[in-house]
């Protein structure tokens, strides 16, 4: 659609509003992270008119005291235990890693097999690693809950990265068997013939073809355990991830806006790059390798 | 076996333990799914099939006591209702919206590269981020989507977005739109990118115009596409929790209270086994209603 240049300036007007609308809410959210307290509750909405301070992060991020800091943050003091969120930031990075890394070794290996060979039943197989996917996180964490209790799972990283590492390996199996697929299989009968073993192919030959989708294939598993919440809050109760941590900042006794967007603006901060460096294979991990781009 | 074979002796393990077999490579996988998948929801069941005493604090079968409940539960009964609303809402929302941005994005002109990246950036956010920032945007008192919304007379000033039961809902669903519309926009530019030139170029010389085309051309073509969409989303918009806890905690009343959050606060207050049979239900509805999707809308991975 190459229209006149006044429906092409239409159209570029209409495509950055749209973004720009899109964008507006994590613009307001940074912002008022380096707001002073009072300009977060200005009546109109300040934008531009304000002092802009690092105390937020200061405290979050930080650990700083709120009274030893000059003027204090806020009037009020909210109710929440503590605002120092580094060990969060620790747990929600050890998770993270962790049920990653676990996935990703167990999906590896279950894809491979389930793209190389022929069997009886593959379809239904697929169709059952597909319906893990549809478990609601409730239905998962309210038995899990027990069970951990009785292996001493509960509220530990190791349980947390188990339950995380469930819910990731369907979008793991299913993307990766995308990749794998793609690779001919032309390339692992010729190695075979060559004397190489089924896991040498393996290793030595599929793989290394398929490092784009294992980096993106990491990636989404790593943000989703980093952005999910429900299992999180309810098997753990001292190890805090950041999405948990960051919702006990609100109180009944206040909510200490300036401290939440600081700590929610850092938690953006691995999965915007993360997003941005796998862009290519993204449309593909978001439909579980049923479409590519 | 060829390699084996060539080295002339005899296979040390059964066929099936070697990497020749698949099962060595889908053990790991099933080992772990029915270790922390298939046990836990073995053990959702038997809880969902007994009740608590409360004296003796023993679990006590009860036969579908709690399943009987459930049905005759007018809470749970809201809670579906409100699940059902929001799910098909957003839905609505995501795909008529996600159309329409695609479209408009689906250019190779200077910058528009920079704006489909843009766009994704919602997608990454954590949830409870998501509802915080839009519960920070929607206050009463300061907000700036309030402020805004107050000025064109939209919103009452008596009555906050959150704290009203007329609107509750729909500043809920606002945060779950702006998150999520851009996984549609992603998924159709991508359709949209691997449509064939030819058909439009035909419909070009017979003088269709863009609506046409549209309804008769790229809507029908992208159809495997919007139904891949439409699925995934369905399965999370059905188990919405983040935002509802971050943004209303169920209220005002139970105004947006949607059957993951009613779950979540009967296990809150220690009901475990009815606690389980609403999941339970839950996961039996999706279940039922995503592959009866499947299997109409022809859907593979």
């Amino acid at each position: 659609m190459q229209g006149s240049p006044a429906s092409r300036l239409a159209r570029d007007l209409a495509a950055w509003l749209v973004v720009l609308v899109f964008v507006f809410p994590l613009f307001w959210w940074v912002l008022a992270s380096v707001k002073p307290y009072t300009a977060i509750f200005a009546q109109p909405p300040v934008y531009v008119d304000f002092e802009a301070t690092a105390e937020n992060y200061a405290v979050t991020i930080g650990g700083q005291s709120r009274i030893t800091l000059e003027g204090g943050v806020g009037g009020q003091t909210g109710g929440a235990s503590s605002y120092y969120s580094l060990p969060s930031i620790r747990d929600s990075v050890i998770v993270a890693l962790g049920s990653t890394a676990l996935a990703l070794v167990l999906a590896t290996l279950a894809s491979f097999g389930l793209s190389r060979f022929a069997m009886r039943g593959k379809d239904h197989v697929v169709f059952f690693v597909l319906a893990q996917r549809m478990l609601p996180p409730i239905a998962v964490a309210i038995p899990l809950f027990f069970i951990f209790r009785d292996l001493g799972l509960r509220d530990s990283h190791l349980g947390l990265i188990l339950a995380h590492t469930l819910i990731n390996l369907p979008l793991a199996v299913l993307l990766l068997k995308s990749f794998f697929d793609d690779v001919p299989v032309e390339l692992d009968e010729s190695a075979m013939l060559d004397g190489a073993t089924r896991f040498q192919v393996f290793r030595m030959v599929v793989l290394p073809l398929v490092k784009g989708g294992l980096a993106a294939t990491a990636v989404l598993c790593f943000i989703f355990s980093w952005t999910e919440f429900l299992i999180s809050l309810l098997l753990t109760t001292s190890i805090r991830t950041i999405p948990v941590k960051i919702t006990t900042f609100v109180t009944s006794t206040g909510t200490e806006w300036g401290l939440i967007t600081a700590l929610g603006s850092a938690a953006l901060v691995p999965s915007f790059i993360f997003i941005l460096l796998v862009q290519k294979h993204l449309v593909r991990g978001l439909t579980l390798g049923s479409l590519k781009s | 076996m060829v390699s084996t074979a060539a080295r002339g002796r005899a296979p040390l393990l059964p066929r099936w333990l070697t990497a020749d077999h698949p099962l060595p490579w889908l053990a790991p996988m099933f080992a772990m799914i029915l270790a922390f998948g298939i046990y836990p929801l073995a053990y959702s069941i038997w809880l969902s099939l007994h009740q608590r005493n409360r004296f003796t604090r023993v679990d006590e079968f009860s036969g579908l006591a709690n399943w009987v409940q459930a049905f005759g539960d007018q809470r749970f009964i809201d809670s579906l209702l409100v699940t059902v609303q929001y799910t098909l809402t957003c839905l609505v929302f995501q795909v008529v919206l996600g159309i329409a941005i695609a479209l408009l994005l689906d250019c190779e002109r200077r910058g528009y590269g920079l704006l489909r990246a843009l766009m994704t950036l919602p997608l990454v956010v954590p949830p409870a981020v998501t509802g915080l920032m839009f519960l920070l945007m929607q206050d009463g008192q300061f907000g700036v989507l309030s402020y805004y919304l107050k000025l064109i007379g939209l919103v009452s000033p008596e009555a906050p977005i959150l704290a009203n039961p007329r609107t509750a809902l729909w500043g809920v669903m606002a945060a779950d739109i702006w998150q999520w519309t851009p996984f549609m926009v992603l998924i159709l530019l991508a359709g949209l990118r691997a449509l064939p030139k030819e058909p439009y170029e035909a419909a070009a010389i017979d003088g269709a115009g863009f609506l046409q085309c549209l309804w008769h051309l790229t809507l029908p073509m992208l159809s495997r596409v919007i139904a891949v969409a439409v699925l995934i989303r369905t399965i999370d918009l059905f188990r919405i929790y983040d935002y509802v806890y971050a943004m209303t905690a169920g209220g005002p009343g139970t105004a947006t209270e949607t059957l993951s959050f009613y779950a979540g606060r009967v296990f809150g207050v220690a009901n475990f086994n009815y606690a389980a049979t609403l999941s339970l239900i839950m996961l039996i509805v999706l279940n039922v209603a995503c592959f009866t999707f499947l299997k109409l809308a022809r859907v593979r991975f």
